[in-house]
C-alpha cells in the first residue's frame, strides 16, 4: 500500500458529494471558495487542501495585492504547499491574455526572471512553493534550452519543488515523436513533490490528443505508475479535471483507479 | 528585441487573428503557422466556453426549458466564421460572441417572459468583463479626487422585469420555471480594473452620475448638472468608484 496521498480537484458543482465520498485524501483549490458555497465549510474540515490557484506569473514579480491573496488562501485552506505554473500567458501591458496556461520561451532570461521572482514569493510564503510544468503544442524558434535542462536548473536555483504534470509530458512526447518514459526520464525528477494526472481526448482544433475532464486511460496510469516510481520524494497524486462538464463518477471513479495502480 | 517582447508577440499572435494573419507577424517565422493556427483556435473555444458558462449562467439553468445550452454555439458553424475575427478579450469579440449566444438561446421561443431581459443582462456582464485589465499594481496611482469618469464598458440596463428577484432561484432545484416579478428595473453592470464584475440596483443618481461623468466636471459640476446635492453625489460616486463604474482622474 502506497503511503502518498490521493486526490482531486475540487469542483464546486460536485460539492455535495465530494463531502460525503470516501477515499480522498486531498483536494487542490482552483479558485476560491464562492460566497455562499454551502459545502466548502464541510470540505474545508474533512479534507487536506492544496492552494492551485492562479497567483500570478512569474516572469514578473508578483505585486503586494497578490502575495497577500496567496497568503490569505494559503491559511484558509491550511495548504501544506503552494503551487503556481511555469506560465507566460498575459502581455505585459495587460491587453492580451490567453486565459489559459502557456509556456514561457525557455531562454537564459526567461530563466533568470523566473529564479528572482519565485525567490522572492518564496520568500513571502509560510509553506514551500511548489512549480507545475507547461505543455507546448508548438515549438517557438527563439527558445534556447530544452525545456527538462530549463527545469532543472530553474529548481537548483531556488531550491522550490516540482509539480510534474504527467499528461503534459506525455502530451509533448506525442506531439515530439518521442516515447513518454525517454522524454520523462530527462526530467529533474528528484524535485517532484506532487503529480498531475487527468484524461486526454481528441480535439478537433487541435487535430489530436489534449487534457480533457475524463478518466485517465490504462496506458496514463501505466506511465504515473512508472513515474511515481522515480520520484523518490513524490507526496501526493492528484487527478487534475476541474470543468463545470465533470461528473461526480468520472471524479470518484478516477481517483479509485489513480489510488489501485499506484 | 527582448525575449519578453517576443513572448508577447507570440501572445498576441495566439489571442488576435487578424495580427496572426498580417505579414507583420507571419515574417517573424518565429512558428509554424499551422500548429499555431490551431492552437489559436483551441484557446478561443476555451476562452469563451469559459465566459459563456459563467457569464450565461441562468440561461445555462432554464436549458431544460429552452432546450438551449448556450456553450452550444461554440460547435456551431456560426462560431466557426467569427473565428478570423476574434481578438480574446476585447470588447468588439465579446459583443460578437455574446450575440451568437443571445440569438440561440432565445430562437427557441420558450415559455419565459423574462428571457430577452435575462440575454441582455447575461449579455451585458460578458461585454463588460472585457477589455484591457491590471494584472499588476505598479505604485500607488493618482491622488486626485476632484474629476470623476464613468469607465469605459460601463452599462445601466433598463430591464422590463425585476431579474434580481428572480436570479438566485434559477439555480437552485425547480420543476417550473421560476416567475420574476414585472417591475421596470435599472441595474449598473461594471468592471474593476482587474476585471471583476460587479451589478448593482441603479436609482436617479446613479443613473445621473453614469451619463454625466466625464472627467472633466467637477463633483459640485456634477452634482449641479444632475440637480442632486453634493452629499448624494459624492456617497453614490463612493458607491460607484467600489464597483469599478467610475474613476478619478486629473482632468484636462
Amino acid at each position: 500500500m502506497s503511503d502518498i496521498s490521493v486526490g482531486a480537484f475540487y469542483n464546486p458543482h460536485l460539492g455535495a458529494e465530494l463531502a460525503r465520498a470516501e477515499g480522498i485524501d486531498h483536494l487542490a483549490m482552483a479558485d476560491p471558495p464562492a460566497n455562499g458555497d454551502p459545502w466548502f465549510p464541510q470540505i474545508r474540515e474533512r479534507y487536506t487542501l492544496l492552494l492551485h490557484d492562479y497567483l500570478g506569473q512569474l516572469s514578473e514579480p508578483l505585486d503586494e495585492r497578490s502575495v497577500q491573496r496567496a497568503r490569505s488562501l494559503a491559511q484558509l485552506y491550511r495548504s501544506p504547499w503552494v503551487a503556481e505554473h511555469f506560465q507566460c500567458l498575459h502581455t505585459e501591458d495587460g491587453v492580451y491574455s490567453l486565459n489559459y496556461v502557456f509556456p514561457p520561451l525557455y531562454t537564459e532570461e526567461f530563466l533568470e526572471r523566473f529564479i528572482r521572482n519565485a525567490r522572492a514569493l518564496k520568500a513571502r510564503l509560510d509553506q514551500p512553493l511548489v512549480m507545475e510544468n507547461i505543455p507546448g503544442f508548438f515549438d517557438v524558434k527563439a527558445s534556447q534550452l530544452p525545456e527538462p535542462v530549463w527545469l532543472r536548473r530553474f529548481f537548483e536555483a531556488t531550491d522550490v519543488g516540482f509539480l510534474l504534470d504527467l499528461p503534459h509530458v506525455w502530451l509533448e512526447a506525442h506531439y515530439h515523436d518521442r516515447a513518454p518514459e525517454r522524454w520523462l526520464a530527462e526530467f529533474p525528477l528528484e524535485h517532484v513533490v506532487e503529480l498531475h494526472v487527468a484524461g486526454i481526448e481528441q480535439d478537433a482544433d487541435l487535430g489530436g490528443p489534449w487534457i480533457a475532464p475524463a478518466e485517465p486511460s490504462p496506458a496514463m496510469l501505466d506511465f504515473m505508475a512508472h513515474a511515481v516510481s522515480r520520484c523518490p520524494a513524490a507526496k501526493a497524486v492528484t487527478f487534475d479535471a476541474f470543468s463545470p462538464s465533470l461528473t461526480g463518477d468520472v471524479l470518484l471513479r478516477s481517483v479509485e483507479r489513480i489510488r489501485r495502480a499506484l | 528585441m527582448s525575449d519578453r517582447a517576443l513572448q508577447d508577440a507570440v501572445i498576441r499572435a495566439l489571442a488576435d487573428a487578424p495580427y496572426r494573419a498580417s505579414p507583420e507577424w507571419r515574417g517573424r517565422g518565429l512558428a509554424d503557422p499551422e500548429q499555431v493556427e490551431r492552437y489559436a483556435r483551441f484557446l478561443a473555444r476555451h476562452f469563451y466556453y469559459e465566459r459563456i458558462v459563467g457569464f450565461f449562467k441562468y440561461s445555462r439553468a432554464l436549458a431544460r426549458v429552452t432546450a438551449r445550452w448556450p456553450e452550444a454555439v461554440l460547435k456551431s458553424p456560426s462560431f466557426d466564421a467569427l473565428l478570423p475575427t476574434l481578438v480574446l478579450g476585447s470588447r468588439d469579440s465579446a459583443r460578437a460572441v455574446a450575440g451568437l449566444v443571445t440569438h440561440y438561446v432565445s430562437s427557441s421561443q420558450p415559455p419565459i417572459p423574462y428571457l430577452s431581459d435575462l440575454l441582455r443582462y447575461e449579455a451585458a456582464m460578458m461585454v463588460a468583463e472585457a477589455g484591457a485589465r491590471i494584472w499588476r499594481e505598479e505604485g500607488e496611482g493618482s491622488r486626485e479626487k476632484d474629476y470623476p469618469a464613468t469607465v469605459e464598458g460601463t452599462v445601466l440596463l433598463t430591464l422590463e422585469y425585476d431579474l434580481p428577484a428572480v436570479l438566485p432561484e434559477l439555480l437552485k432545484p425547480w420543476t417550473e420555471p421560476p416567475t420574476a416579478p414585472r417591475r421596470a428595473t435599472t441595474l449598473l453592470v461594471a468592471r474593476s480594473p482587474h476585471g471583476r464584475v460587479a451589478v448593482a440596483r441603479g436609482n436617479q443618481a446613479v443613473a445621473a452620475v453614469v451619463e454625466l461623468a466625464d472627467g472633466k466636471r467637477t463633483l459640485d459640476q456634477l452634482a449641479t448638472r444632475a440637480g442632486l446635492d453634493r452629499a448624494a453625489v459624492e456617497e453614490t460616486l463612493l458607491g460607484l468608484v467600489d464597483l469599478g463604474a467610475v474613476r478619478f482622474s486629473t482632468g484636462s
